[in-house]
């Protein structure tokens, strides 16, 4: 803090300095008056001003805080004595950025810059303003103005990035990184370079306008003993010359990198693009695609004549070949598989030879074969065997597992790579119910047999064979698929639990069990499975998809509000401090790295999660608080009416979206979260669907947030229509009082019909005949949400929009007031109907219930509400002239009518509520009673084996388990299991009937108010 | 089969599969983005073939006079991928980093008293116990300070084993 005269912002530092001690140590109070009795000796210092402000804002006092940072700013712009520095003005930057005004700091910096243009330090706060701010070009010129001033390396090369940042987001052209060439090389002329970083961005720079061979230039001329890695300089060189064309020398180089590191896989990949001079991606290609190539008939990527093709083939194995015998052991793996490689490259040259590649694959395997990243590595070669080369493939690979003799942690890993294999074959599905139970039971009974091997290992460790529990429960989930017998899935349960039984960190499992559990409906037991593994930071963006969506459609508020809080938090927190440390990296000139600092919050911005959370949140708050009008309209207030929600329903057909989610964790059954096999009928599932998958996804996800953004809106523009339209549209004798609400209201519904695939008018007849019982609920599909929300929202807009009339109680198509009712009653009587039987309770389908519920009915009696508070007038003068007013004793009795139709509906869902919640107390009704017949009688094709397998370890108690795993079986409890996992089943039935019951308390309240007219 | 490179942001959306380990701690943005900020070369992946991430160290170098030094800050490697030195090629790498280029003294990290697997590889890997911390792990439990000299330190000064644990509140840096 302290300058070099021992002041601070002008004031002595030993002043000053108590002040800071108050503020590091928390207490505010005594800074407060620290700061005021100095403010009486200074009371016109910046510094001392800014001081208080920080002090205010800490001290939570947005608004006087801002006014004292406004007398501050207002303090450096008048008064032209009053000091200017670094300190006082990123004093005042920290509270403006806190309270969210930024642009008011940085126009401070561009007042003093002006003033005081040589000073470096206040530039470089103006600059990092600028960063804020994503400002490129006014980033560029200031730093310009830097290197003006001073001529260093490094704000030359600020000034660059901010260049190749505006190209990058697209704006400018050529003409500028032209500029930023001549910049460098101006500067290179007369004072070199003195970093590899700016090196670095020199020859991205040029790489970035393709001049190659000028980068080769400059890399081999003296700049490049910058770089103090060879292997570094080597790669750097050979991406180029292969870029130039001169896949010769590139391929040369690689040679020569593959010599010093030979286990570089991605090294040797571009050494054989270099030879066979395909059209090399460097990289930026995933895997995935170029599988997607293979399968293109004709797809020679190589324009080599044969003969050529076949020396550079010839020269690759020797090379490879030679790698091989210089290796000392048999860990590299890179040079052996790069036989497979050279294969494969053939192939798509035409020219493949399957007998070979299966050789080949053979040979990695009797190599390789017992690691567990086996499968894994040989994924990309399998895929060019046809389908009978692949069986034949998995016949011969069985065969040589059995002549492979093996320390026994070996064989193992080899009977487990082999299972493996199998699940990647997709050869499962080949399998019969008979024989996918056999092969379950054989993965469980080799976990259990080889449990001895790990009873030394530490407790930290990952023990042996712990994949054989995930893919036992793959197996037993496909078999619940075909059967439709729920015993496998408390099979596949058992054996995941018993797992984590014996080693509690184990996360596939917990993921596993996460998605079982939600199937089951017992949520609660899936969120306690989420929370042990501690997801926390960026893993948020990554890993809670497979929480998140089960949890939005549940009615555990209070666990879906910590997630999304947590999430959003962990989100924005980061959106406002990556400028910050955007900067760190400007000044620790590692300008690479603040490139894709800018380019790495662009994406989490873009984030298709991050802005679903946003909207969703935003309905939780709605719903939690829909008993209270008051209360919404306090939320609505606070998000701007969701006026940005539906900017963001415009935009985002143009906005590009990111998919972060790390789908790789997810079980086979669901890939996304959109997507649930176990929901549909046995069917043909690809087994490299992703491309396809995730076109559909981001199309779907697209529509979605389309959809929901505008739901914010809608239920405030009805509430404020149902606000007016009783009682002003009744004073003013029926005329309409706000034609505003009712133009953008019809906007919305239509923009909301359309992306149900409507007009409005048709998709008001559709709700009209379904009302009418001419057809079924069924007609809404997926999106029975949206089309009830559709017949709520329109019947409040045709309130006020005068269409609708007390008196015609025939409505055209649909929206008379009763209409909704009935309609709102039809859905959830059809819904009760179809969820009969809890333990098949599918939980998307419960979900759906408890949607009902939470949404179009809450917002319904939301706006019931609404209309009762503004037609009974809580004064009593009024009381007595509305009581005279005929046409409100016909509203009252409408509106009344409303309340006992819906709490009719409430009833209902209450009595099936219970019901099913009586049902599960019954053993014989609900898993109890699956388990016990698991228990008793294990028949072929049925659910238990498994099991079976599990309970006859624990009661053998081997000792030669080791103290700690047998420790481990003797608490594995699996009654106490399924007593939890009907609790929580329950749990969810108890907190929906919890919120049905306020719902009726509410309508109930309502009637008795209405009564008093 | 393993391909080292800087790390960079894009692979914090990757590693899910090998953070979500409970001995690997998910660190908050800035503090990830600090050590990318300020010290690149000490921040490394190491991917296989389909660019699956197979573990990743994460480092800094800092001190005066003799203690300038090279610190690990985590390294850490997806249970597939154990056993087969990628850990040790990334603490190859750091102490390289270390000694060539930033011409440290030694390099040093910190591990759970309890991480016996850890404890073991960095023995092999020839580091030494120079000192206890006593419950550096929120309170609770105690870190082993390990070192390695690197060839600056002649006389290996830097790795003589301290007699007495001490505090965190002792540290000379966090
Ligand atoms: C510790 C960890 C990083 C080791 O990674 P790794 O890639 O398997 O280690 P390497 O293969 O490079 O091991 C090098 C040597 O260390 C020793 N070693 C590694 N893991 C060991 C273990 N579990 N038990 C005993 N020695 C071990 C071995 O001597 C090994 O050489 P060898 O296989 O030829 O005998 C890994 O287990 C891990 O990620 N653990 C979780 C995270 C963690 O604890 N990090 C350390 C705290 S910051």
């Amino acid at each position: 803090m302290a300058s070099k005269f021992g002041l601070a912002g002008g004031i002595p530092e030993r002043r000053v300095r108590p002040i800071w001690d108050a503020i590091d140590s928390r207490q505010f109070k005594n800074a407060l008056k620290l700061v005021s009795s100095l403010l009486g000796k200074y009371p016109n210092s910046p510094y001392i001003i800014s001081l208080k402000a920080l002090v205010l804002e800490r001290m939570g006092k947005s608004d006087e805080a801002l006014s004292v940072c406004l007398s501050a700013k207002e303090q450096l712009h008048s008064n032209d004595s009053a000091l200017m520095d670094d300190l006082t003005l990123s004093t005042l930057q920290i509270v403006f950025q806190r309270l969210g005004h930024s642009d008011l700091a940085t126009s401070c910096y561009e007042h003093a810059a002006a003033k005081f243009p040589n000073n470096l330090d206040l530039m470089m706060g103006l600059f990092n303003c600028y960063v804020r701010e994503s400002s490129f070009v006014k980033q560029q010129q200031t730093a310009i103005k830097m290197y003006k001033i001073a001529s260093e390396e490094r704000f030359l090369l600020w000034a660059v990035c901010s260049i190749q940042l505006q190209v990058l987001f697209g704006n400018g052209g050529e003409k500028l990184l032209l500029l930023a060439e001549g910049l460098l090389k101006k500067h290179v002329a007369t004072h070199g370079l003195h970093e590899p970083e700016a090196l670095m961005v020199y020859i991205s720079l040029l790489e970035q306008q393709d001049k190659f061979g000028h980068a080769l230039e400059i890399l081999s001329g003296n700049l490049g003993s910058l770089l103090m890695v060879e292997v570094d300089k080597l790669r750097i060189q050979g991406r180029l010359l292969a870029r130039t064309g001169d896949y010769k020398a590139a391929a040369d180089v690689y040679e020569k990198i593959l010599e010093s590191c030979p286990d570089d896989w991605e090294c040797l990949q571009h050494y054989l693009d270099c030879l066979l001079e395909d059209d090399p991606t460097w990289g930026s290609e995933p895997i995935e695609n170029r599988i997607d190539a293979i399968k293109c008939a004709d797809c020679r990527l190589s324009p080599l004549t044969d003969e050529v093709f076949d020396s550079r083939i010839t020269r690759a194995s020797t090379f490879v070949h030679k790698l091989q015998e210089n290796l000392g052991n048999d860990i590299v793996r890179c040079p052996y598989l790069a036989n497979l490689e050279i294969e494969r490259r053939k192939h798509l040259y035409g020219k493949g030879d399957e007998q070979k590649l299966m050789e080949d694959l053979i040979q990695y395997f009797f190599r390789f074969g017992h690691l567990a990243c086996f499968t894994s590595d040989v994924e990309v070669f399998v895929q060019v065997l046809s389908s009978d080369k692949k069986v034949e493939l998995f016949k011969k690979l069985m065969e040589c597992s059995s002549t492979i003799s093996q320390v026994p942690a070996k064989a193992l890993g080899l009977s487990i790579t082999i299972f493996k294999f199998q699940q990647f074959l997709g050869n499962m599905y080949g399998l019969t119910v008979g024989g996918l139970e056999d092969l379950a039971v054989k993965m469980v009974e080799m976990f259990c047999m080889n449990l001895p091997l790990s009873k030394d290992l530490d407790p930290q460790e990952s023990m042996h064979g712990e994949e054989l529990l995930t893919m036992a429960c793959n197996v037993l989930i496909q078999l619940f698929w075909r059967t439709q017998y729920f015993g496998f899935i408390l099979d596949a349960i058992m054996v995941l639990e018993f797992g984590l039984t014996i080693r509690r960190h184990v996360w596939q499992y917990k993921i596993l069990l996460m998605h079982l559990y939600s199937h089951l409906g017992a949520i609660s037991l899936a969120y306690d499975w989420y929370k042990s593994l501690e997801v926390k930071n960026i893993l948020l963006e990554t890993v809670s998809h497979n929480i998140l969506p089960q949890m939005l459609g549940s009615p555990l508020w209070m666990d879906l509000n910590t997630l999304l809080r947590d999430y959003l938090k962990f989100m924005d927190d980061h959106f406002k401090e990556s400028a910050d440390l955007t900067f760190l990296a400007y000044r620790h000139r590692n300008y690479s790295k603040a490139i894709e600092f800018v380019q790495f919050k662009e994406r989490l911005q873009n984030s298709n999660q991050y802005l679903l959370a946003r909207i969703e949140s935003a309905i939780l708050q709605l719903k939690q608080n829909a008993g209270n009008v008051d209360e919404v309209e306090c939320i609505l207030e606070n998000l701007k009416y969701g006026m940005h929600f539906v900017e963001l329903s415009n935009e985002i057909g143009s906005k590009s979206l990111t998919f972060n989610e790390d789908l790789e964790s997810r079980p086979w059954w669901t890939p996304t979260p959109e997507e649930n096999y176990l929901l549909g009928p046995v069917g043909e599932i690809s087994h490299f669907p992703k491309d396809n998958l995730m076109k559909k996804r981001e199309a779907n996800t697209r529509t979605l947030i389309e959809k929901k953004a505008l739901l914010p809106r809608m239920i405030s523009l009805s509430i404020q229509s149902a606000s007016v339209s009783f009682k002003d549209g009744v004073e003013v004798n029926g005329s309409v009082s706000n034609p505003n609400v009712s133009s953008e209201m019809k906007l919305l519904l239509e923009h909301y019909a359309k992306i149900l695939g409507y007009h409005l008018s048709d998709a008001l007849g559709v709700l009209g005949e379904v009302c009418r019982g001419l057809i079924s609920t069924e007609v809404f599909g997926v999106d029975m949400i949206d089309w009830v929300n559709l017949a709520v929202f329109s019947s409040a807009w045709k309130l006020n929009s005068h269409e609708f009339d007390l008196q015609e109680r025939e409505a055209r198509k649909f929206g008379s007031w009763h209409d909704v009712d009935t309609l709102l009653k039809r859905c959830i009587l059809e819904r009760l109907k179809f969820l009969s039987n809890p333990i098949s309770l599918h939980s998307t389908d419960f979900q759906t219930l408890v949607r009902l519920i939470t949404e179009p009915l809450s917002w319904r009696v939301l706006l019931i509400q609404c209309y009762v508070r503004t037609s009974v007038p809580s004064g009593k003068k009024k009381k007595k002239s509305a009581s005279a007013d005929p046409s409100v004793l016909t509203l009252s009795s409408v509106v009344h009518d409303s309340i006992r139709s819906l709490c009719g509906t409430f009833e209902e869902a209450m009595r099936w509520l219970r019901n099913q919640n009586r049902k599960l107390e019954y053993e014989e009704e609900n898993l109890e009673g699956t388990f016990l017949s698991m228990r008793s009688e294990v028949q072929k094709g049925r659910p238990g084996r498994v099991f079976q397998i599990l309970e006859t370890l624990c009661s053998s108690g081997s000792k030669e388990l080791g103290d700690r795993i047998s420790g481990a079986l003797e608490s594995w409890d699996p009654d106490n299991l399924v007593r939890k996992i009907v609790s929580g089943q329950r749990a969810v039935f108890s907190e929906t009937l919890s919120i049905c019951e306020s719902k009726c308390r509410t309508l109930n309240a309502l009637k008795q108010k209405i009564s008093q007219i | 089969m393993t391909t080292i490179r800087r790390f960079c942001c894009d692979d914090l959306l990757r590693f899910a599969s090998v953070n979500l380990d409970h001995l690997t701690e998910t660190f908050n943005m800035s503090f990830y983005m600090t050590y990318l900020a300020r010290w690149p070369d000490y921040f490394h992946v190491a991917e296989g073939p389909g660019k699956r991430i197979m573990g990743y160290i994460m480092g800094k170098v800092e001190g005066q006079g003799e203690s300038w030094h090279g610190h690990v800050t985590a390294v850490t490697v997806a249970p597939e991928y154990r056993r087969q030195q990628v850990a040790k090629k990334l603490m190859n790498l750091l102490e390289e980093n270390s000694d060539k280029i930033d011409k440290a003294y030694f390099v040093d990290l910190f591990v759970r008293a309890s991480n016996t697997p850890a404890i073991k590889m960095y023995e092999k890997l020839g580091y030494v116990i120079y000192r206890r911390v006593l419950r550096y792990y929120s309170g609770e439990e105690d870190a082993l300070d390990m070192r390695k000299a690197l060839s600056r330190d002649v006389e290996k000064k830097s790795v003589i084993p301290l007699k007495r644990p001490i505090t965190p509140e002792e540290l000379e840096y966090d």
